[in-house]
């Protein structure tokens, strides 16, 4: 309190200036109109940078509602895009659209393994949001992989970075079928092999999903050919093939739940019966 | 303190009447009215109470203005050029031990000028700075400062050749 009075009285000249001068400018300001908007002015251009600041301070924490948002956007859309007439593998020789048997589901990635020769991913999503085993996961750009095993509220995915998963493919051009397999170094470098040789290809083919699993919908992209070589042993190409998406990268995925499943599996006991 | 409270008191009122009568009514060249009231600031003992003064000078300021009918630039300029004066004082006379009492006190001219040319030059460029307040009118702010600044300067210097006879 001493200290305080003490810190009073050596300054009480500046305090004094500092008081008296809020009062004349207060006195300014209420006499005379144009200093009134002058100081309008001024404030306004304070209050502005002011408020810019702390607008693009609070974008930043809204940015996981916005994320949020626009994946649910994304949901919707990913929907159209996969279900439209207009994609090439859905052609308009049919006549009338196709069934289009998948719902679609958001989750975002937890855990996200690529180091390894078997690698999983964990997401965010699981039996209490509907989530059942044998389910394809895609992302934005490409194909992620398939759920494995589901608990209440979490999922474990087999990632397509696994040497024994083998995924179904086609060329999106000549329509031949492979089988994609990751080759274990690079996580956006596969192989496709079993691809008969009298279909012909160039790089920069597409690779898109075959649709023969009951997995992964029809031709859904996958990645380009970056190069091919004749096996003459077996008759067979093998292809080099980029992937669209680095899929050690991928944060959030479509869960796409196969709602003919049961359906096809009881075909398929049927015919081993 | 007692015995310059009178004087102190007596020039304040003077000078208050001579400025709103008198000098705010000049308009020489349309535009210069000088500033007699800033005797006060440069009157006032070197030695006087500090706390004192800046009060005092924020009334006398406050009266000029209000009688003046102007917003509130008198009281501003005049509190702050009391709030500064020590160090201007400092500046213009030099180290410590030669400051001299009161204004009227010392010989040297030179000193005597700076210190009256930067009291009166802040306080016109602060003042026509709160009248116009805008810097699109810094051109203007700075002639009518400048100019003004001579005259109370001529003025200020013609009122204290004779009051020390």
């Amino acid at each position: 309190m001493q200290r305080i009075l003490n810190a009073l009285v050596q300054y009480r000249n500046s305090l004094l200036y500092i008081v008296l001068l809020g009062i004349s400018l207060l006195f300014l300001n209420g006499k005379s109109s144009f200093h009134q908007n002058q100081f309008g002015k001024y404030s306004l251009k304070i209050s502005q940078g002011l408020y810019s600041w702390t607008h693009q301070i609070e974008n930043y924490f809204r940015l996981r509602k916005i994320n949020d948002q626009l994946l649910q956007e994304n949901k919707t859309l990913k929907g159209l895009a996969i279900r439209s007439d207009d994609l090439f593998l859905y052609p308009k020789t049919f006549s009338n659209k196709r069934r289009f048997g998948f719902e679609i589901k958001t989750a975002s990635v937890i855990k996200n393994s690529f180091l390894n020769q078997r690698n999983y991913l964990i997401i965010d999503k699981g039996s209490a949001d509907g989530i059942q085993t044998e389910t394809a996961i895609i992302s934005n750009k490409g194909i992620v992989g398939i759920i494995k095993s589901v608990s209440d509220n979490y999922a474990s995915v087999i990632s397509i970075l696994n040497q024994d998963l083998k995924i179904n493919v086609r060329l999106k051009n000549s329509g031949v079928f492979g089988a994609l397999s990751w080759k274990g170094s690079n996580p956006k470098k596969f192989i496709v092999e079993d691809v008969v040789m009298n279909a012909s290809l160039e790089i920069g083919d597409t690779i898109v999903t075959g649709g023969m699993s009951s997995y992964f919908p029809l031709g859904i992209p996958v990645g380009t050919i970056s190069s091919f070589d004749r096996n003459s042993k077996n008759g067979f190409y093998t292809i080099d093939v980029d992937l669209f998406e680095d899929p050690s990268q991928v944060y959030y995925v479509y869960i796409l739940q196969n709602k003919d499943k049961e359906e096809i599996n009881t075909l398929k006991q049927d015919i081993s019966k | 303190m007692n015995n310059n409270l009178l004087p102190t008191l007596g020039s304040f009122i003077l000078l208050v009447f001579l400025q709103v009568l008198l000098f705010n009514n000049m308009h020489l060249f349309g535009f210069i009215n000088p500033m007699i009231y800033l005797l006060f600031l440069i009157l006032y003992r070197f030695d006087g109470d500090q706390t004192f003064f800046i009060l005092t000078s924020f009334l006398l300021g406050f009266c000029i203005d209000f009688l003046s009918q102007s917003g509130g630039a008198h009281t501003i300029a005049t509190l702050s050029i009391a709030y500064v004066r020590p160090q201007i004082i400092r500046y213009a006379f030099g180290v410590t031990s030669e400051i001299p009492t009161g204004f009227q006190n010392d010989t040297r001219r030179i000193n005597k000028l700076i210190f009256l040319s930067i009291a009166i030059g802040l306080h016109h460029l602060l003042y026509y700075l709160i009248v116009y307040f805008n810097w699109d009118a810094i051109y203007l702010i700075l002639k009518y400062g400048l100019f003004n600044s001579v005259f109370s300067l001529l003025l200020i210097s013609l009122v204290l050749s004779f009051y020390k006879k």
